[in-house]
């Protein structure tokens, strides 16, 4: 083991705890890739990831939860099973899904930076529905046009073909998880942020 | 079965992960600057190479098979044109080339996941960037694999707990926040322990690592990354 003989540095209280909960969220952006929904317009099923993105940027905030789903993509890259279907590796970051994989960060720092309105986290109660799912809509807006982006370059398709092959079958299933999401801030069972 | 860390002793355990990180790198690289059927043929064996010396097989790429879906619908899209001539020969093989291109991707990266433990992987992100991002990925990196098989069991407890209360007949919207409002409850929870703890256990910005060094055996693979750069370059110019 290699021996640190410098003073030891401290974290502080309020860092620790937003490390700890952007390291949780993370994980549980992860656990989300296994949890499996039929889709209702194609037989590909749908999993939550995109509903964790959403959720992250809205209880961390822009800062937190952008810096989460940077973990989320580090701990895939570094073998962490979290992608999806329970893949891992730098593969996922280079190849097909790279540009869904990527806009995860933003995504979540735009949905939090909208409900927030800044970077400073404000009471969700007090945050309206309009503003909740314009900043899910935006953030799906992100994630799909990155995910479509990327499909066309690393596929070589074209615009539209990179549309039928990766959005057109996800996009309802979006709609189901901002309702979902609108749900879960809504619910009284999420008292700690 | 998913893909992940297997104990061994084959010539890639043995490697630095710093020097198979950048192996992966310098892979997608190349592959991206000649996908070219003579270039993927090449990148091939080195693909096969790099896993057969991670002591892996095709078993491994089991873990991939979300991807191969649309891997192999892909060509077809690009191919297919609304009119005569219906479908384009050419633009189905760009795509195919480009479809096998990320196989090899996965095929590399396998190798990285099946040869390389957690606290390696933590030690060269800490260890490569520097000061408190560094930090801040490193130990967020080993703690999510230390909680993602907790947070899967929690969401699993979940899902079960709804189906026993014929929750499999609500409306799905209602069974995602369901899932959602159970798993985000329990990582809040874990979260403010975890952070707690933390903190009473001294958690600095500057911990202990695990020592890394490039060896001998590191030579080959630095090697053959920095020869895989040199021809994306090349290429590129």
């Amino acid at each position: 083991m290699a021996t640190n003989t410098e003073s030891v540095d401290l974290v502080g209280d309020e860092a620790a705890t937003n490390l700890a909960r952007a390291a949780l969220f993370a994980a549980l952006v992860g656990a989300f890739a296994y949890v499996t929904f039929p889709n209702p317009v194609s037989p590909v099923d749908v999993t939550l990831q995109v509903l964790g993105v959403f959720l992250a940027g809205i209880f961390l905030g822009p800062v937190w939860g952008g810096a989460s789903l940077v973990l989320y993509l580090a701990a895939g890259a570094l073998g962490a099973p979290v992608f999806e279907g329970g893949s891992a590796g730098v593969g996922a970051l280079v190849g097909q899904t790279a540009g869904y994989l990527w806009s995860y960060p933003i995504a979540a720092a735009v949905v939090g930076a909208v409900v927030h309105r800044g970077a400073a986290l404000r009471d969700l109660r007090s945050v309206g529905l309009p503003s909740l799912v314009g900043a899910m809509v935006l953030g799906t807006v992100v994630i799909y046009g990155f995910g479509v982006a990327g499909l066309a370059i690393v596929l070589s398709l074209g615009p539209v073909e990179a549309i039928a092959v990766g959005a057109v079958a996800f996009l309802p299933a979006e709609a189901l998880k901002i309702a979902a999401a609108v749900g879960v801030v809504r619910s009284d069972a999420i008292a700690a942020a | 079965m998913t893909l992940s860390f297997v104990p061994g002793d084959s010539l890639a355990h043995r490697l630095d992960p710093r020097s198979k990180l950048l192996v992966q790198v310098a892979f997608a690289a190349v592959a991206y600057a000649y996908t070219t059927p003579r270039g993927l043929a090449l990148l091939t064996l080195v693909a096969v190479g790099c896993l057969l010396a991670a002591d892996g097989g095709p078993r491994d790429l089991w873990g991939y098979r979300v991807a191969f879906p649309v891997l192999l619908f892909a060509p077809l899209v690009a191919g297919a044109t609304l009119g005569a001539p219906w479908f384009r020969v050419e633009r189905a093989a760009a795509t195919g080339l480009a479809s096998y291109r990320v196989l090899l991707l996965l095929v590399v990266a396998a190798a990285y996941v099946r040869s390389t433990p957690v606290r390696e992987s933590r030690a060269a992100v800490q260890r490569t960037v520097p000061g408190r991002p560094g930090v801040f990925l490193g130990v967020g990196v080993a703690l999510v694999f230390r909680f993602l098989p907790l947070l899967k069991r929690d969401l699993a407890a979940t899902r079960a707990a709804v189906r026993a209360r014929l929750g499999a007949e609500r409306p799905r919207r209602e069974r995602m926040r369901l899932v959602a409002v159970g798993g985000l409850s329990r990582a809040f929870s874990r979260a403010d322990g975890l952070g707690t703890a933390l903190v009473a256990r001294c958690f600095a910005w500057n911990p202990t690592l695990p020592r890394l060094a490039f060896r001998r055996v590191d030579a080959p693979a630095l090697a053959l990354a920095a020869s895989m750069f040199a021809a994306a370059v090349l290429r590129l110019a």
